[in-house]
């Protein structure tokens, strides 16, 4: 039966989307979303870095729901196979989504070094501190005492 | 003037106390601070008992940012002059003093410290032999840092520089960490700060080994490569980013 309805649906519309894979996408779709909620509840996902993949879970539901909006967007495109359309789109999301995470990486990187970099010359003015408070004079002495207390 | 000389160092517990007392004994009123990047070894431990005051950072991070702490340290204690020197026993304090003195006399605001063109009668062929892998990378370097900014440099990658308050100000925010030497040198030029080479007498190493194996000076050259071409494009007067 199966085999048939592909068939027929295969030929009566352009959009090569079967409703079995529409309903798959759809269900994958809302899987996806609810799998960024219970992430975002276990404090696993934060909410900054979730529009993204929320947007991400809207458009295949909205792709699954109106397969007419996928064969607009490939004429749009150009591209006479909306199966083309729909991997050059996700390709680039995800190339961009890459970009966006090596941008932050970066950002991030840049804060862990300045922070390393703070508490480094924390400690070195602790130690200086240190050096004067418990003797003035020859700092063999104040040494030795911090030598003990580290 | 006050002035701190930084060493950075990482794994060097077999020179470090050696570098210390040669700065102590060049340069006795400057202050000392060693940065040690995350060393696994004793440095610190031998850098304290030697009476310095020690930046410890708590994870290895690269040259750049090491020498980043420096500088920012410099900069917020208020110092007039500052220099760092190679914590591997390659660079004579005495040398750093030289370099203080172009400075002090207010020629330039960065000086570099350069092992190839010899100071006179001790020329650094004598003192110094580089290996093959590290002079191609040097011509490369050379050429492309000169083509970047007009001016003509010898030694790019030398750790021992001198440097007053303008550049401690650009550095403490602006310095790379993955290409501390080279993309600096070019950062300095073209925010107009005056950058000078001064000959100097470097020694073979102390202690520890070069971390440049063939495969790796490849790498490190091309990834030069690409850091001075980005860094053409960069904004000038730029500012603190982070």
């Amino acid at each position: 039966m199966s085999m048939l309805a592909l068939a027929a649906t295969a030929e009566q519309t352009t959009v090569r989307l079967t409703s079995q894979t529409r309903i798959l996408a759809a269900v994958l779709a809302i899987v996806f979303m609810l799998l960024i909620l219970e992430l975002i509840r276990r404090d696993r996902l934060q909410e900054r870095y979730s529009v993204i993949w929320f947007v991400a879970g809207l458009g295949m539901l909205a792709g699954a729901a109106f397969p007419g909006l996928l064969k607009l967007v490939a004429d749009l495109m150009g591209v006479r196979d909306t199966n083309v359309a729909l991997f050059s789109i996700v390709l680039l999301l995800l190339l961009g989504l890459a970009l966006n995470f090596s941008v932050i990486m970066s950002r991030q990187a840049a804060q862990i070094t300045r922070l390393a970099q703070e508490r480094a010359l924390e400690k070195a003015r602790q130690q200086a501190e240190e050096g004067r408070t418990s003797n003035g004079a020859s700092g063999q002495q104040a040494l030795e005492s911090e030598e003990q207390s580290l | 003037m006050r002035t701190l000389v930084f060493i950075p160092a990482w794994n060097e517990q077999a020179s470090i106390a050696d570098v210390i007392a040669d700065v102590r004994e060049a340069i006795p009123d400057a202050d000392m601070l060693v940065v040690d990047d995350g060393s696994t070894d004793a440095t610190t431990a031998r850098a304290r008992e030697c009476g310095v005051l020690v930046a410890t950072l708590p994870f290895n991070q690269g040259l750049g940012a090491a020498l980043q702490t420096g500088y920012l340290y410099a900069l917020r204690e208020g110092y007039d002059l500052c220099a760092h020197l190679d914590a591997d026993g390659q660079h004579p304090a005495a040398e750093v003093a030289r370099l203080l003195e172009v400075l002090v006399a207010d020629h330039a605001d960065l000086v570099i410290g350069s092992r190839y063109s010899d100071p006179g009668a001790e020329s650094a062929s004598d003192d110094y032999k580089p290996t093959l892998s590290r002079r191609i990378g040097t011509s490369v370097f050379r050429f492309f840092l000169t083509l970047a900014t007009r001016q003509r440099f010898t030694d790019t990658t030398s750790g021992m520089r001198a440097a007053n308050r303008r550049v401690m100000a650009l550095f403490s925010e602006n310095y790379s960490p993955d290409f501390a030497e080279i993309e600096s040198l070019q950062l300095a030029v073209r925010q107009g700060l005056r950058v000078e080479e001064v000959p100097v007498r470097m020694l073979e190493r102390t202690g520890g080994t070069s971390f440049l194996t063939p495969v790796r000076s490849a790498f490190f050259i091309f990834k030069g490569v690409v850091v001075l071409l980005v860094g053409q494009f960069r904004p000038r007067h730029a500012e603190a980013e982070r």
